[in-house]
């Protein structure tokens, strides 16, 4: 298993907890220290009388701990990843132990039964018929709230963005509100979001009529569904906030086997407590591009690891769509190896993502992999200069200067997010090597 | 933002109410779309349907800016290899974000003589240490690389740090090099040729700022004689308080110098040889006026507001400090110990020391240091003895020390917190005072939870200890490496123990490559 020690702290789930895996990377704190092809286990000698079990299994790699923490993973859990990655030769034992045998055990089993479960679900005949009819009610409110948009939408050009006062943006929370109301809260997220960016930026007229005209896009797209292909049905029930069932999408989305390489992860705090992730991959063998979109609340981590940098043998199932991005990574993952870091044209990434838009102009987020780019400030932005383009970056204060320290000046091949305006960098590499050069460290 | 949206602006910002006439036209295939969407008679829909043809179409086909311009120039070829291996890497990653300052210094001597480099990823946080320390900077230029001079170059309070590559020609350092290089640069021509370095710094003097000025005026210190006292004489009316203070305290130094035989003088007018009783005694008054050729020589007769001198001992004490300590002892007849005590008695007491002390500062003399040691007057000097302590050479300083060490009515922590203070980043102490401190700590260490004296309980001493591992000779570390950790230590014990062996293991890590790398 390849394993960093930048790579496992991007595995806690707040800052406190890396420092205090940092700090328990002792060797003394832990009187054992044992690990097999499988997994690594220890016991950590903590405040009580009796030491912490701690454990983690390779493939995923997943966590376990008889600490009261909280956390996911713990720090005792993060600590024994990074003395792991520090000195293998500390893990004397090789007889995993009872407790360690039967969490193992039990994790196989789980995973066997989830999958049974599902198999079960998805023969299961739930009267078909009146999930049709649940399925058409709620299409049919959202297909109203679109309508009542599309008036007010008309209502507002013909009124003028010019006159836009604080009185009435307050119109255009109350419209957002109402989309929700109408179990569409994905398009009042996105009238919300036209709302803040009023009068924000020289350009904001452009950019509100930007938002404004995708939300049209997505009215007289709801107005004649059913005469959509399925894959654009579905991009508008992710447009309309409708969630799909994940548990459909393990059942029923295409699948695909290949090695993954983790091209890039990214944390973004939403609520006070909510942390979204999105992890992007690319598959060695296909070429394909998988992202992974999860949540978590109140500082509990993910149940799945996913380190950049790292290669994984997984099987994913997609999210149906026209953009064919999301999906849902079918535990058990294999254990993290190298990286097969993909080598793309940029005439051929601004192919794929312009193909991209045109099938679902509503993606937000577009993976890019800028080879040979240059980081170079110019005034006070930074931008990457790949070729004759420059995409100006969207990075913070210390990632910036961590990324030009790691370039130097000379070119790297750059991983991002890219919403077409700004790049948001994930991590870089160099052409001949096999280590990520740089990885963003801050939201 | 691209221009495509310009035409559609002014219908989209006054309302298709109010400008009800057709939209414009768009050139090419987009335009076609537009044309073609747009066939209805509602204004605002058409406008509308605009907007959604260009959101999605500028999005299919943005690729950023473009850019023509050169790129700039790449850091330079690097003539040290970056530091590769892994474990030491860890540990000097922990000294840099959590270590003490004293590690940083050991870490950046210990590279630059293995000839090794920090790695990139490493750059922007050593650069950022050297921006709050000014006594790291100088070690800190050739660890950093190649790549810590681009990355400098770009970042104003980094550019301490942009200076000239290691492979840059020696004058390039003297002409743009960092004011370290600079330093060194002369440093280093002192010591070839004394009289071309002092002409070099007189040519190119006027042109620097202050604070600069000092630093380089004090490299004269090595070599000095008597063909420069013309020149340091030049530097007393140098417009910088600093330059005139550096000037001086070298003039302390350059024999048979005019400028201290008249504060001699000075000072002799104000001394007498009285009989008293049956003992002959000296005598000395502060001048009762200011002298007119006293600006003249740097004797300032304006008494600062905060002095807690008065005005005339104000007076004596900017005349005695430009008087060298060993005449002091010839115009007597007294040592210095015989001196202190004598000042002592005299109504000018504080005016005496605190002279004695500044041109102790400019002009070490153990002696003198000794002297003042062995009875310290914490009334008159407020300062900590440890500066002066430092002036010492180390042996002299551990006896100082050894003598704390045994006294037990002197607590630990407070010897440890004094070796500290007057032991400088890069040294370390011998292996008998080290291996007797070590075993003082462990011994704490090992008490019982419930005697007096114990590690755990001793704050001072706990937060002491990372930097304790650092000062140690390294084959006294050993009773350290393992202090017991109770299984009920507290987080602050537990912090403290932590890093004094994250310390130690980057110490013997350190040693172990700087011997496997020097031939």
């Amino acid at each position: 298993m390849q394993l960093t020690m930048e790579g496992v702290l991007a595995l806690a789930p707040d800052d406190s907890s890396a420092k205090a895996a940092r700090g328990l990377t002792s060797p003394a704190k832990w009187p054992l220290l044992g690990a097999d092809e499988r997994a690594a286990w220890g016991e950590c000698q903590g405040s009580g009388s009796k030491p912490y079990q701690t454990q983690v299994d390779f493939n995923g790699p997943a966590f376990r701990c008889s600490c009261p923490s909280r956390k996911f993973p713990c720090k005792h859990g993060l600590a024994l990843l990074l003395l792991r990655a520090q000195d293998g030769a500390l893990f004397k034992a090789s007889d995993a132990p009872a407790w360690v045998n039967e969490w193992l055990a039990s994790r196989g089993e789980k995973a066997q039964k989830k999958e049974q479960k599902l198999a079960e679900k998805a023969a299961e005949p739930v009267d078909p018929q009146a999930a049709e009819k649940r399925e058409a009610q709620r299409w049919q409110r959202i297909e109203g709230a679109a309508q009542e948009l599309q008036r007010w939408l008309s209502d507002q050009l013909a009124r003028g963005l010019g006159a836009l006062n604080p009185e009435l943006l307050r119109g255009w929370h109350t419209m957002a509100a109402r989309m929700v109301d109408a179990q569409a809260p994905g398009l009042g997220q996105r009238v919300r979001d036209a709302a803040d960016g009023v009068r924000q930026g020289e350009d904001w007229p452009e950019r509100t009529l930007h938002r404004l005209g995708l939300l049209q896009l997505a009215c007289e797209a709801l107005s004649r569904r059913p005469v959509l292909s399925p894959a654009v049905q579905a991009d508008l029930r992710v447009v309309a906030g409708w969630p799909q069932d994940k548990a459909e999408v393990l059942a029923e989305g295409e699948r695909m086997a290949d090695r993954w390489t983790v091209l890039g992860v990214a944390h973004e705090e939403r609520d006070a407590k909510l942390v979204e992730r999105r992890v992007w991959l690319r598959g060695e063998r296909t070429g394909r591009t998988a992202w992974l979109l999860d949540h978590a609340f109140g500082g509990r981590g993910f149940e799945q690891g996913w380190i950049a940098g790292t290669g994984v043998e997984a099987v994913m199932a997609f999210f149906p769509g026209a953009s064919g991005l999301r999906a849902l990574a079918v535990d058990p993952l294999g254990a993290p190896g190298a990286p097969h870091w993909p080598m793309p044209r940029m005439a051929d990434e601004w192919q794929a993502t312009a193909a991209r838009v045109a099938a679902c102009p509503w993606v937000s987020w577009h993976p890019l992999v800028l080879p040979d780019a240059v980081p170079v400030r110019h005034g006070d932005r930074l931008l990457a200069v790949a070729g004759e383009r420059a995409l100006p970056l969207a990075i913070g204060d210390a990632d910036t200067w961590a990324l030009l320290a790691a370039s130097g000046g000379h070119p790297l091949q750059l991983f991002g997010e890219w919403d077409g305006r700004l790049l948001r960098p994930l991590a870089a590499w160099r052409a001949d090597a096999s280590l990520v050069a740089w990885q963003r460290s801050g939201g | 933002m691209s221009r495509a949206w310009e035409p559609l602006l002014p219908a989209a910002m006054v309302g298709t109410d109010r400008q009800a006439g057709p939209l414009p036209t768009w050139p090419g295939e987009v335009g076609q779309l537009v044309a073609q969407v747009t066939a209805g008679d509602d204004p605002a829909a058409n406008a509308l349907r605009t907007a959604a043809i260009l959101a999605s179409c500028s999005l299919a086909g943005a690729q950023g800016e473009s850019w023509a311009g050169p790129l700039p120039a790449p850091a330079g070829d690097e003539t040290w290899p970056a530091l590769g291996d892994a474990p030491l890497l860890r540990l000097i990653l922990w000294a840099l974000s959590d270590g003490p300052a004293r590690m940083h210094h050991a870490v950046c001597l210990a590279l630059a003589r293995a000839g090794h480099r920090l790695p990139a990823a490493l750059v922007p946080q050593a650069l950022e240490l050297g921006r709050r320390s000014l006594a790291l900077r100088p070690l800190l230029g050739p660890v950093l690389g190649e790549r810590g001079l681009w990355l400098a170059a770009q970042r104003d309070d980094w550019r301490y740090a942009a200076g000239v590559g290691q492979a840059g020609a020696d004058e390039a350092r003297w002409t743009d090099g960092t004011i370290e290089q600079r330093r060194a640069f002369l440093a280093n021509e002192r010591g070839r040729d004394p009289a071309g370095a002092r002409e070099r710094l007189a040519a190119t003097l006027p042109e620097l700022p202050a604070k600069e000025r000092a630093e380089l005026v004090a490299e004269l210190a090595a070599g000095l004689s008597d063909v420069d006292e013309a020149f340091l004489d030049e530097l007393r009316n140098d417009r910088s308080r600093e330059v005139r203070q550096a000037a001086l305290g070298l003039l302390l130094r350059v024999p048979h110098a005019a400028h201290p035989q008249r504060a001699a003088g000075r000072i002799a007018a104000l001394l007498r040889h009285e009989r008293v009783l049956l003992r002959k005694r000296w005598q000395i008054d502060a001048p009762a006026e200011a002298a007119a050729d006293w600006k003249a020589d740097q004797v300032d007769a304006t008494r600062p507001q905060h002095e807690s001198l008065g005005e005339r001992g104000w007076w004596l004490y900017q005349l005695a400090r430009q008087v060298p300590l060993a005449w002091w002892a010839e115009h007597t007849g007294l040592g210095p110990a015989e001196l202190r005590d004598w000042a002592l008695g005299t109504d000018w007491a504080e005016a005496l020391l605190r002279a004695w002390r500044d041109v102790l500062f400019a002009a070490p003399d153990m002696a003198w240091c000794e002297a003042l040691l062995e009875a310290w007057p914490h009334k008159l000097l407020r300062d900590d003895p440890a500066a002066v302590l430092a002036l010492l050479p180390l042996e002299r300083r551990e006896r100082h020390w050894r003598r704390q060490l045994h006294n037990d009515q002197v607590d630990l922590g407070l010897v440890v917190s004094r070796v500290l203070a007057a032991c400088p980043a890069g040294e370390t102490l011998s292996a008998d005072l080290s291996v007797d401190l070590a075993r003082a700590v462990r011994q704490r260490a090992e008490l019982g939870a419930a005697s007096a004296g114990t590690l755990r309980q001793d704050w001072s001493l706990l937060q002491q200890l990372p930097e304790l591992g650092g000062v140690l000779h390294l084959d006294a570390l050993a009773p350290l490496a393992d202090l017991p950790r109770p299984p009920d230590e507290t987080p602050s014990y537990a912090h403290h123990v932590q890093a004094l062996t994250q310390v130690i293991a980057l110490r013997r890590a350190l040693h172990s490559f700087v011997t496997s790398n020097t031939p």
